[in-house]
């Protein structure tokens, strides 16, 4: 199983544009060009007002974290050899929630609320967006 | 106030573990067979018969879809309809509801509701592997290692957070179950469990610990769903369905706003108000679990505990044998094992078999009412339902 590789995103021709920009390490968030709002995952049409102008928007890739938790042990397929991860649903600051990892030196002390900002882990032919403590060494 | 409408007549299980030479499809005759007989019918009384998905093995569940369960039971050419239902572990809810409007409008007089599977026998990386794909995005979470087991992990971790509930008191619904499961002689665990135990086992996902987590079992049950006015002349222990409620709150698990909650707020005060029954009416609760936080969760959307934190009246021993509401006494997923969907189909026919009186060692004496959840996925839906001796 170590050996395996991870699951990668097979983007759709709508969510594109998302994985572009992180390959390009720019973090983007989909809006709605007829409501305006902000919406994540990434959809085909928008889910608030059913519009099909659908734009990227340039985010700061800030926000804190909603819930947090370390796997260290019975991982999917593809993760063993990544164990102890830190999985999160990060709140942004646009107000939209996603799921990712939380990765550096203190990523293991990870806690509800804590502020993160994005940054862009290769893996495959992919980049994916994960995501840092702002303040390392916080102590307990 | 609703007067009910249907009420199921019959029940049927297997017992639930690893049970290699026992195919599904011996299982769900197994269970359908006790069902009918349960129920004092003739397979040629069903009219309608509700296979649940089954995700083991595509060659079973492709079975259960054309009609296998019809043609083995001989119910050809006086079955009218052989139709799946399926929404993950939500379907115990989701198909007496259905069978509920079904046998209420006159398009079925007495349907036949069925699980079979056998994710226990499955190789354990494989049983890993399918469950991060049920609910799981595949373009958004998978990438990023999430898993059933992480479900769990972030709804306990925003949970504890919120209402302080602690490791222990966590550690004591997985014992409430046990010592229910120890009176179960379908459950796969029966040995004592003590909070020490599994504050001793090893960690898995913070913060849950392996014996936080369920285990995969092979397991078959069944139950018949006929119109109320019917009941009574079929079987003399009618359970009639008073109410139910439900609310959809997420797909992927990122996007739930309120994993402390999720709907069982909403779902629960739906279905009481159908019911005209209230949480001090309740003298039972079948909670789905899987993990112990969501069960936790259901208690207090539910206002069983009153007016307590759910942690601290399942640390009081409110809800394991003797206490005062007795709660999912199949021992859950945690102790009588995790089928897949028959998870909750399980404790669906818990609820039924206590009301009916005929949960032997471990039947709870003088019931009325109880109230049974279920949830799909990972947690994308809260179900309750309401059900009764009295109608
Ligand atoms: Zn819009």
């Amino acid at each position: 199983m170590t050996n395996s590789p991870r699951p990668l995103p097979h983007p759709s021709h709508w969510s594109a544009g998302y994985w572009q920009a992180a390959a390009e390490r720019r973090f983007v968030v989909q809006e709605c060009g007829d409501c305006d709002r902000p919406i994540m995952y990434p959809k085909r049409v928008c889910p608030y007002c059913l519009g099909e102008r659908l734009n990227w928007r340039a985010s700061a890739g800030k926000g804190e974290i909603y819930a947090v938790t370390t796997q260290l042990a019975g991982p999917p397929t593809g993760f063993a050899d990544r164990l102890p991860y830190v999985l999160a649903v990060i709140r942004l600051d646009e107000g939209v929630q996603l799921m990712s990892n939380i990765v550096g030196d203190s990523a293991l002390e990870a806690r509800i609320g804590d502020r993160v900002s994005v940054d862009f882990e290769p893996a495959g032919d992919m980049v994916l967006p994960v995501f840092r403590l702002e303040k390392t060494g916080v102590s307990q | 106030m609703q007067k009910a409408r249907a009420a199921a007549v019959g029940i049927g299980e297997v017992p639930s573990g690893r049970f290699p030479e026992r195919s599904e499809i011996e299982a769900a005759i197994l269970a359908c067979r006790q069902a009918i007989l349960d129920a004092g019918m003739s397979p040629r009384d069903i009219d309608v018969v509700m296979p649940v998905g089954a995700l083991a093995s595509r060659h079973f569940n492709v079975d259960l879809v054309f009609s296998r369960l019809c043609e083995e039971l001989g119910m050809l050419r006086s079955a009218r309809m052989n139709v799946q239902v399926m929404s993950g572990g939500a379907t115990s809810a989701s198909m007496l509801a259905l069978a509920e409007g079904l046998v209420a409008s006159g398009l079925a007089r007495n349907v036949l509701c069925v699980h079979s599977d056998a994710v226990g026998s499955l190789p354990k990386q494989a049983g890993i592997d399918l469950f991060s794909t049920t609910g799981v995005s595949e373009e958004w979470e998978a990438p990023y290692g999430h898993n059933m087991n992480a479900v769990g992990a972030l709804a306990s971790n925003r949970y504890m957070h919120e209402t302080g509930t602690t490791d222990e008191e966590m550690a004591a619904l997985c014992v409430s179950l046990r010592k229910w499961a120890e009176l179960n002689p379908h459950a796969m665990f029966r040995t004592p469990l003590t909070i020490e135990e599994v504050l001793a086992s090893k960690m898995v996902a913070t913060p849950l610990r392996a014996k936080h987590c369920n285990m995969l079992a092979d397991g078959a049950a069944a139950f018949i769903v006929a119109r109320a006015e019917d009941a009574s002349h079929i079987t003399a222990n009618p359970v009639y369905v008073r109410g139910h409620g439900s609310l959809v709150t997420h797909y992927t698990t990122s996007q739930d706003t309120d994993l402390a909650r999720l709907g069982y707020e909403q779902a629960a005060a739906q279905a009481y108000e159908k019911a005209g029954i209230g949480p001090k009416d309740i003298q039972i609760a079948e909670l789905y679990d899987a993990y112990p936080v969501f069960a936790m969760i259901a208690l207090d959307g539910l206002k069983l505990c009153r007016g307590e934190r759910a942690g601290a009246f399942v640390a009081a021993g409110e809800t394991a044998p003797g206490g005062s509401m007795p709660m999912t006494t199949n021992g859950g997923m945690l102790s009588q094992g995790h089928t897949a969907v028959g998870g909750g189909i399980a404790v669906l026919v818990e609820a039924f078999r206590q009301l009916m009186g005929k949960a032997g060692a471990r039947q709870v004496p003088n019931l009325v009412n109880a109230v049974e959840t279920a949830s799909g996925g990972t947690w994308m839906d809260s179900h309750v339902t309401i059900l009764s001796k009295e109608h």
